[in-house]
């Protein structure tokens, strides 16, 4: 096991968000997490880097690599976040500092973790947008100038710059069109399969679950409803929720439907 | 969307705001070197000369103590913009720390940092400066305690609420996720953000701070004679208004030119960092 959470809550002063959730994901995986809007996935990926905001309150263990990492001072933390573990988030536009260059930021985060010499960063910076299949040109170039699709494909290089053991992919593809979409995510699991590094994927899309997943665990309302392998949960889920989740996705294949018969599912 | 629409373009530059700034800095030189071409010594008195017009000696004629008034302007510059600097300096120094630290911490630090701040920003400046007078004496010294005690709350107000809405931006969150501690992140990522507006509220509030060291000079609270202020000079010159007007005009009208370059420069700078603009 890479990760696993012990009874893990998260609570603000009002009310317990995220409610007693124990989980655990082998070496490897790519494990989704799914769920609607607001049922506390994206607060418990928060809680692994420890990166919630002060007024919520962490109970629980979770486990990475055997450390408990909420019990870790803010300096050890630090160490861990971008080199073992690291994020990318569903909003590519704002994931960069305007008035910085690409460059600048790939540059930045390796010599946080102690990569002092300037021409190895730098060489490691143009692999990895080579790695994302973007031209080393985009190297000075500014965030404003790429496009969406280009600029979630830095995220990925930026967050496997120092071979992380952990990705958290959060929603990463709801901003993009379905086709970038799609075209990151082939470049995910490229990666995974080139890096081995275990990816938590936090999504709603079902799709993107049937296709890339090898395990899941659904979550509604703080708590985890359902876990288990892709094809247990997707052919035989048990819960009456993942089931009318299941139901309420939208299929492909078969068609879109005229919308004569629009019932508002989706 | 086509990237290359959203480049900055090269910004008309205003002529104005280009002038009032060639003419500020140029005037701090000034204001800086003046000593090295004094021909007067500017607190030496002679009775004999008092109150002379223009000549080739006194190119702007002596005052009622028969001191050359040229050199006292030049001379009241350094004191006038020296202390308004540096006013301004320190205020810049306690304010726009707090301010990036009480917005990006948030929480208790944020509202220990705002209340203060509050309390401050109750009392008028001028209110603060006269109190500080009684209490501490006249000079300017206090003055400028003054004026800092004042003007520090407005910059930690600006920084703060900045850094409030930027410090929620996702790259910030990213910037965490890769490791960096907050004071990388501060200085890296947030600071460039508030330079603009910092430098904009700087170069307005410097021509108030000058016209409140002018004015407390003139009523007696700020620089103390014989050195020479221009408020001191208006001060000083005003029984002889109508004999020689010209020895408050000449004050007078220094005020009024830094004041207004410093202003225009404002002006220009807030055009310059405007972010609307620049989306257009």
């Amino acid at each position: 096991m890479i990760l696993s959470f012990e009874q893990v809550s998260i609570s603000s002063r009002e009310k317990t968000i995220v409610d007693n959730v124990s989980l655990s994901i082998g070496e490897g995986e790519w494990f989704a997490l799914v769920g609607q809007s607001g049922s506390g996935k994206s607060l418990l990926s928060l809680a692994i880097g420890q990166m919630l905001s002060p007024n919520l309150k962490v109970n629980g263990k979770i486990n990475f690599k055997g450390e408990d990492l909420l019990s870790l001072s803010t300096k050890q933390i630090r160490t861990i976040r971008g080199r073992k573990m690291s994020y990318i988030f569903q909003d590519y536009q704002g994931s960069f500092t305007p008035f910085r260059t690409i460059g600048q930021h790939l540059d930045e985060y390796q010599k946080a973790h102690g990569i002092r010499d300037g021409k190895i960063r730098r060489i490691k910076s143009i692999d990895a947008l080579n790695s994302v299949g973007l031209d080393e040109t985009l190297y000075n170039s500014y965030p404003f100038q790429l496009s969406g699709g280009q600029l979630q494909r830095v995220s990925i290089a930026m967050s496997l710059l120092l071979s992380p053991d952990l990705l958290i992919a959060d929603e990463i593809t709801t901003a993009l069109d379905s086709v970038s979409g799609h075209r990151i995510l082939e470049l995910l699991a490229k990666r995974q399969q080139e890096t081995g590094c275990t990816i938590l994927f936090i999504t709603h899309d079902w799709r993107h679950v049937r296709k890339y997943a090898t395990r899941l665990a659904v979550m509604k309302e703080g708590a985890i409803i359902e876990s288990g392998g892709k094809h247990r949960i997707l052919d035989h889920p048990r819960h009456e929720y993942t089931k009318q989740l299941i139901q309420a996705a939208p299929i492909l294949g078969q068609g879109l439907p005229s919308g004569l018969q629009e019932d508002g599912n989706g | 969307m086509n990237g290359s629409l959203r480049i900055p373009k090269m910004k008309k530059y205003s002529w104005q705001g280009i002038v009032a700034f060639i003419f500020l800095i140029l005037l701090f030189v000034v204001a800086i070197y003046t000593f090295s071409y004094l021909q007067h010594d500017p607190n030496l008195t002679n009775l004999d000369e008092r109150l002379q017009g223009s000549s080739l000696l006194h190119p702007l004629g002596t005052d009622q103590l028969g001191r050359d008034v040229l050199t006292r302007l030049l001379l009241g510059a350094q004191q006038t913009i020296g202390y308004s600097l540096l006013a301004l300096i320190v205020a810049l120094i306690i304010g726009v720390p707090i301010g990036l630290i009480s917005g990006y911490k948030r929480g208790l630090v944020d509202r220990v940092f705002m209340r203060i701040a509050d309390g401050f920003l109750a009392f008028p400046d001028t209110i603060v400066a006269i109190v500080l007078s009684g209490l501490l004496g006249p000079g300017i010294g206090n003055l400028v305690f003054a004026i800092i005690l004042i003007k520090w709350v407005s910059y930690a107000r600006l920084v703060r609420s900045t850094m409030l809405t930027e410090s929620q931006k996702e790259y910030v969150l990213i910037a965490r996720t890769n490791g960096l501690s907050p004071i990388k992140i501060i200085r890296k990522h947030l600071l460039p953000h508030i330079v603009g507006h910092v430098l904009v509220l700087a170069s307005l509030d410097m021509g108030k701070i000058i016209l409140l060291i002018s004015a407390f000079s003139y009523i007696g609270l700020g620089v103390q004679p014989p050195t020479p202020e221009w408020g001191a000079m208006l001060n000083d010159s005003r029984p002889y208004f109508q004999s020689r007007p010209e020895l408050m005009i000449f004050p007078g009208l220094a005020i009024v030119v830094v004041v207004l370059l410093t202003n225009m420069v404002g002006d220009y700078l807030r055009d310059h960092f405007d972010v609307k603009k620049e989306v257009q």
